[in-house]
């Protein structure tokens, strides 16, 4: 529902990454994200064919106030010289990360 | 009646937006709104005078850069009504004595201006502003306290004195010069052992790196010497003079400083960090003031709090430091990208994230094209040229900034202009800075765009290609030992066998320790191991989430072979054979590990300063990989401590249950305070009564950590001592001098260590100082530990 949707969004600690290159690698998104904090995992987005990377993951930090740091520094700057766009996302499930391609 | 209270609400809120919002921009005068909010406030002061008092007490506080504003407001208010003025100044007292308790040092320092600033407006007396002065006074003189805490209080009123020095100068010369006279004395007998570790630079040319009490006093006394006028306050009151002079002033109470505890916790000293002079901004510009003008300070402090408002808003923080009052008298964007890099730089800690003064800057260059990304490029031109005497902790710090800004320009760079590094030493620091924006550009982007970014002649400093080194599929790896085992548990792994099945495998693997003829089992079986990890990493080396899902597949197969610390270490130098190319992943690994418990705090310390490591030494993700070690033992430590803290209190405060009746209003604000605290996980909280013995058993566990925690500093200092000892006598049996690039990066490395665990380290200095850092030591190495010492002296 939405209400339980916008509680589990409140307390997430897991980011939605958008607008990534292609070519971009889990290494590259721990390096920039790690600067704002401890981060737990990186779900890469995959084409849900093709399975690979197809330009969004989801970043998990141990903390929320990492998580909203994160929103505020990286939100908006560039990483391989694509604009990252972050967003708050209620926690990643199984299956999530295969994308539109 | 609903009705009513709505009503109020609303009057008062508005009242409260009217008052914050003052001295914002507005098409009509500063001068009329004043005048216009002072009669709104005035006609509802009957009705809504405590929320008044509260929200204009507060404002000064939390927007320090507007407190002529608000001292000017209040005056208008006291001359319309003295009463009012009164509890006024009886509500900033409280403020005061309540900031002086809890140990909000800013918040009293802001006060104390701002009751000076009252001396201006009528509203305060000087003589009993004078008053308050000499019990500060007489706490900055007062023997067997810390300095830091003496420090506090002559601090306090030298960032006063620019507000208010004018007006005591004309009514109060004398008292004022009783006060500088007893300023200048404490000055002079301070001890200032810790500036060498705070400074930014280890030099004073071009530019002088003064302690920050020093500097001040020097900006003060130039003040007097210029009667105290400065050019920088805007004051309102001044247009209000008519009004004002006629206001009955109040007396300040006596305020007696609380007196020192052990707990009590003061600001730490920091050094006034400084980059330009007037001759580093164009000519045809306004004039940079200079180092000792109290202007330079003023607009500093303004400047610092803009960023103190807005630092979790990038872009509204680059809008305001941009909208700077004063623009165009001063060169803004030398002062803004000196304020910011004060702050990035700034020991032993910065304020705020280390990205968020990146991020800041990337904004400033957005919008103001035309002169910020100039500036900045010079700034990043001093500071390489001026790369050799900084500090290993800004020199990281620069190292991350410099390549994170590139990262979001393309990298691009005039990099031609360096090339004077290409002849230098591989451990200057001209080259190393190179070499370490490199690898720090390489994590950010990929291995061809950093290849391509560089011109040709740069590629000694290029960084090899991240990827993992698998031995066993170079030439001659198949002769290796372990080789064919390699191969086997590479096909078993393919298969996703149980724990088991790998540990049957390379339990298998002779042990190269065993000797012949003895019985003793060794403590590990290091081909085992090599076996193993090399060939797990490897598998997994094609993404963290790869690796990470190996490492906790085959847990338990770490956990049987790594139980002791050599066994730890041998698995170390393995992860790092595999990802010796590639520090990040190295770093990663080693980070999973620890998280994970494959590894523990001390093995990882031993491990990088083993001989194996000796050729990585300077490089900067060695330490990081230490830094890293040290943090997450330290938060475990803390993590207990809270934790133990907090079920002391719960069980000092629960009643028993005789007296848990609900109207105990003691019990009510204990419950409230609790809530405030861990309102994430509050139900659970209140349920849960701890009992003696569980505190006891946190009591223990927590003593435990902090055994730990105690020898992983002991083994990290013992370390440095020994290699630093070894190679001042190695150098001075061969006739060398010691003061070698490696000398000051390990030393660098060391003082880093001190600087960036100082709340921790400080524990154990008495240890540390019996045990460690006992007098024959080398003087070099023992000074770094007595300006650690020095730091809350």
């Amino acid at each position: 529902s939405r209400v339980e949707q916008e509680r589990l969004l409140s307390q997430s600690s897991t980011l939605y990454v958008g607008n990534l290159s292609f070519y971009t690698t889990e290494e590259q998104i721990h390096e920039l994200f790690s600067k704002c904090g401890d981060v737990k995992r990186i779900i890469m987005g995959l084409d849900k064919f093709t399975r690979t990377p197809c330009g969004f993951c989801f970043v998990e930090f141990y903390l929320r106030s990492d998580a909203e740091n994160a929103i505020r520094f990286v939100n908006g700057t560039r990483l391989d010289d694509r604009i990252v766009r972050t967003d708050w996302d209620a926690g990643f499930v199984e299956g999530r990360q295969y994308g539109r391609g | 009646r609903r009705r009513v209270v709505s009503e109020q609400a609303e009057i008062e809120d508005r009242l409260e937006s009217l008052i914050i919002r003052v001295g914002d921009k507005t098409s009509s005068s500063l001068e009329s709104n004043l005048e216009g909010l002072a009669s709104v406030l005035e006609a509802d002061m009957n009705t809504y005078k405590s929320k008044i008092l509260r929200i204009l007490s507060e404002c000064p506080i939390q927007m320090p850069e507007k407190c002529t504003i608000y001292s000017t407001l209040v005056g208008l208010l006291n001359a319309k009504n003295y009463n009012f003025g009164g509890e006024f100044v009886e509500q900033m007292v409280r403020n005061l004595k309540e900031a002086l308790r809890e140990g909000q040092w800013e918040s009293a320092r802001l006060i104390v201006r701002f009751i000076s600033d009252m001396v201006n407006c009528h509203i305060v007396s000087a003589s009993s502003l004078l008053q308050l002065y000499d019990s500060f006074i007489d706490a900055a003189m007062e023997q067997g306290v810390p300095q830091v805490r003496r420090d506090w209080y002559m601090y306090a009123l030298l960032t006063a004195l620019p507000w208010v020095g004018r007006e005591l100068f004309e009514k109060k010369e004398n008292d004022l010069e009783r006060i500088m006279a007893a300023m200048e004395g404490y000055l002079r007998r301070r001890n200032t052992a810790h500036v060498a570790a705070l400074r930014v630079w280890n030099c004073d040319t071009p530019h002088p790196q003064e302690e920050y009490l020093e500097c001040l006093w020097a900006q003060v006394r130039k003040l007097r010497t210029d009667e105290w006028q400065e050019r920088h306050i805007y004051r309102p009151y001044l247009a209000f003079d008519s009004i004002l002079s006629e206001a009955l002033q109040h007396n300040l109470p006596v305020i007696l400083p609380p007196p020192h505890t052990a707990s009590t916790q003061y600001p730490l000293p920091w050094v006034v960090f400084r980059m330009f002079d007037y001759t580093d901004c164009p000519e045809a510009g306004p004039l940079l003031p200079g180092t000792h003008s109290v202007e330079r300070y003023l607009i500093e402090e303004h400047l610092h709090q803009i960023v103190t408002r807005h630092h979790n808003e990038r872009k509204e923080l680059a809008t305001q430091l941009l909208a700077f009052p004063q623009r165009n008298k001063i060169p803004l964007e030398y002062m803004i990208v000196e304020v910011l890099f004060s702050e990035l730089f700034h020991m032993p800690s910065p304020r705020y994230l280390e990205i968020s003064y990146g991020c800041t800057l990337i904004e400033l260059c957005k919008l103001q094209p035309s002169t910020m990304p100039q500036v900045l490029a010079q700034a990043t031109e001093l500071l390489y040229e001026r790369i050799d005497t900084m500090n290993a902790t800004c020199f990281d710090r620069f190292v991350s900034w410099f390549s994170y800004h590139l990262s979001n320009f393309q990298f691009r760079w005039s990099w031609d202009d360096w090339q004077n590094c290409l002849s230098l030493e591989k451990d200057h620091p001209k080259a190393k800075f190179v070499s370490e924006v490199f690898g720090k550009c390489l994590r950010l982007s990929y291995y061809k765009r950093v290849n391509e970014m560089v011109p040709e002649c740069y590629s000694p400093l290029l960084p090899p290609k991240p990827e993992p080194y698998f031995k066993y599929q170079t030439e001659g790896g198949n002769s290796l030992p372990g080789a064919t085992q390699v191969q086997a548990l590479t096909e078993l792994l393919r298969k996703k066998p149980t724990p088991e099945e790998v540990l049957e495998l390379i339990q298998q693997l002779p042990n190269p320790l065993k000797d012949d003829d003895g019985d003793m089992e060794p403590s590990h079986n290091p081909l085992a191991i090599e076996v193993f990890v090399q060939t797990l990493l490897h598998l997994g080396s094609k993404s963290f989430t790869h690796t990470f899902a190996g490492l906790a597949k085959y847990h338990s197969v770490f956990k049987n072979i790594c139980e002791n610390e050599e066994a730890q270490i041998c698995m170390l130098r393995q992860v790092y054979e595999l990802w010796q190319h590639h520090p990040q992943f190295l770093g990663v690994v080693v980070d999973k590990m620890l998280k994970t418990q494959i590894v523990e705090c001390c093995a990882v310390a031993n491990w990088i300063f083993s001989r194996d490591m000796a050729p990585e030494f300077t490089r900067s993700y060695i330490w990081e990989i230490l830094h890293l070690t040290i943090r997450k033992m330290n938060k475990h430590v803390v993590r207990l401590e809270k934790e133990v803290a907090d079920a002391r209190a719960k069980l000092r405060a629960a009643p028993s249950d005789s007296e848990s009746s609900d109207d105990d209003p003691n019990r009510e604000t204990g419950e409230k305070r609790r809530r405030t605290v861990s309102n994430k996980d509050t139900p659970k909280d209140g349920e849960e009564q701890p009992t003696e013995e569980m505190v006891e058993r946190m009591e223990e566990r927590l003593e435990a950590a902090q055994s730990d925690q105690k020898n992983l500093f002991l083994i990290v200092f013992q370390r440095f001592i020994m290699i630093l000892s070894e190679h001042v006598v190695r150098c001075d049996t061969d006739g060398k001098d010691f003061n070698t690039f490696w000398y000051q990066w390990t030393v660098g490395r060391l003082q880093q260590v001190f600087m960036a665990h100082h709340e921790q380290v400080e524990k154990y200095s008495q240890t540390l100082e019996t045990l460690l850092f006992t007098h024959d030591l080398d003087s070099n190495i023992l000074d770094t530990f007595r300006q650690f010492q020095a730091l809350r002296s």
